[in-house]
């Protein structure tokens, strides 16, 4: 894995033009935020809070109209999207090889490297028996895998994931989180992860911005001492419910404002 | 037992048909100018085979080189029109405007334009013209639904346009395109038979003069037996359509989810 770089936003703004509203609709205001090389973050905050835009304005799919953010460029990025948004024609693994065939134009990969890179990625996620299923024959978490291998058979430094367990149950989301932990501390790239769970930031990131109307509202580190790094261990730990209740909290005020 | 059932059916049903009608020509003594039994026109067939495995020749030549044009046109125009809207907006009315001038009122035109040095070349314009329609909406329309999430996933990976269409877009759009290939398949043999029934008498030696002439000498066995031939070749393309259909989809389309 390439060195993560670190990411800084600058007063980053992004209005959404609608009818009848000359000024639009304020999607992201005033994010001015810095994630450093290696670093896990949770964005948490109610539906609509803007979340998924600045995703989407990191991973250069939206236009920031204000501010300004460090240069990162696409092939650095790894986006994991809510819905598996996998291919139905083509296979396990040629769906998770497909980005790095797209963008050989320019990385130029041998053929044998994106076998190596697609490889390693379906092992990672514990799929490569089923390199030649197509979506169709797999279970959602499954799909969920192979969306999160596509991301990282790029070996991307930053990791972008958009609610990618939201739609799972809870066990598959528990089983999720601890594969992503431990490939987060494997292969450390910088993860933004965002989330409507509570639970699920906790347990986890280093710290949770707490998003409302388009802007972070508050920061919340999360302590988590080594011994606590088993799968399990953590969820029943003081430090994991005090990291709840203090991300709760900071919703709450929102609520409350 | 269920299966074998439902292809017996249908056969079933067209043998006791085929026996009701013999029968009754008989019982009746209906003339066989007016109404020739099946089994009159299996001998007409018998009798005028040569004549009418030519014609059919012809016919399915014209019929393939229509529905061939119409697709490569279709599927060439719709990928123009996704990628320009301008080129769309521009383009689009006229094309409209010559689906539905009736094919039968500009035909002559056509023929004239063409030559009658080159009638078969005519005859494959008046069946695109009528068949290649469907084609290019339902390519458009396919072109066009593409999850927006999974150009996100090429936006990331960085393609370019045309690798977006190659491993998204065209392959998205496949179902749609093959509604559009099996409607324009059909279409583009009733084009083939109405452009030589417009063509005239010399012009055209396919399976739609032939029932013209047959008409003509009251020969209704003959007419009956080129008629089966022309429904034989359309069902014949519209299964030849579906199993192709079946054979690119069966794995991963949803309309095909339960008889996996």
């Amino acid at each position: 894995m390439t060195r993560a770089p670190s990411l800084t936003l600058n007063q980053l703004g992004l209005r959404y033009p609608a009818h009848g509203s000359a000024a639009g609709v304020v999607a992201l205001q005033n994010i001015t935020a810095s994630f450093p090389a290696g670093s896990f973050t949770a964005l948490v905050g109610p539906s609509g809070c803007g979340k998924s835009s600045l995703l989407r304005v990191l991973a250069g799919l939206q236009a920031p109209t204000q501010g300004d953010m460090s240069a990162v460029t696409q092939s650095d990025i790894g986006f994991v999207f809510q819905e598996p948004t996998l291919l139905a024609w083509r296979n396990v693994y040629d769906n998770v090889a497909l980005p790095l065939k797209i963008a050989n134009r320019k990385s130029r990969l041998s053929a044998q490297e994106i076998d190596v890179r697609v490889s390693e990625a379906l092992t990672l996620v514990g799929l490569e028996a089923r390199a030649k299923a197509l979506p169709s024959e797999l279970s959602g978490g499954m799909k969920m895998r192979v969306s999160l291998a596509r991301a990282l058979a790029k070996r991307p430094p930053i990791l972008l994931m958009d609610e990618p367990f939201a739609a799972l149950d809870e066990l598959t989301r528990f089983r999720l989180d601890d594969d992503l932990r431990a490939i987060w501390q494997q292969q450390k790239p910088t993860i933004l992860f965002v989330t409507h769970s509570v639970t699920e930031a906790a347990y986890l990131a280093q710290r949770a911005l707490v998003m409302r109307a388009g802007e972070i509202k508050s920061e919340i580190a999360i302590a988590r001492p080594a011994s606590q790094n088993q799968p399990d261990n953590f969820r029943a730990a003081p430090s994991f419910h005090a990291a709840c209740a203090a991300i709760s909290e900071a919703l709450a005020q929102g609520e409350r404002a | 037992m269920g299966a074998v059932l439902q292809k017996l059916i249908p056969l079933a049903v067209g043998i006791a048909l085929l026996g009701i009608w013999e029968l009754s020509v008989h019982l009746i003594q209906v003339p066989i100018f007016v109404l020739p039994p099946p089994s009159a026109i299996g001998h007409a067939l018998v009798d005028n085979f040569t004549t009418l495995m030519g014609s059919l020749w012809v016919t399915v030549r014209i019929t393939a080189m229509a529905f061939f044009w119409a697709v490569v046109s279709g599927l060439a125009l719709a990928i123009v029109f996704t990628r320009a809207r301008l080129l769309e907006m521009a383009l689009y009315p006229y094309v409209v405007t010559l689906q539905v001038t009736p094919v039968v009122a500009i035909a002559p035109l056509i023929l004239i334009w063409v030559g009658f040095d080159h009638v078969d070349r005519a005859l494959v314009i008046i069946a695109w013209i009528v068949a290649f329609f469907p084609m290019l909406t339902n390519a458009v329309q396919g072109l066009r639904s593409t999850q927006p999430q999974l150009h996100d996933v090429m936006s990331l990976a960085g393609a370019r346009w045309w690798q977006r269409l190659y491993y998204l877009e065209l392959p998205a759009a496949l179902p749609s395109m093959l509604t559009g290939a099996k409607i324009s398949g059909g279409l583009a043999l009733i084009g083939a038979v109405v452009a030589e029934f417009v063509a005239g008498s010399g012009a055209s030696t396919g399976l739609a003069w032939r029932i013209i002439e047959a008409g003509n000498r009251l020969e209704i066995a003959t007419l009956f037996a080129a008629l089966a031939l022309l429904s034989a070749l359309g069902i014949a393309l519209f299964y030849a359509l579906t199993l192709l259909e079946w054979l690119v989809l069966r794995r991963w389309h949803d309309s095909f989810a339960k008889t996996r």
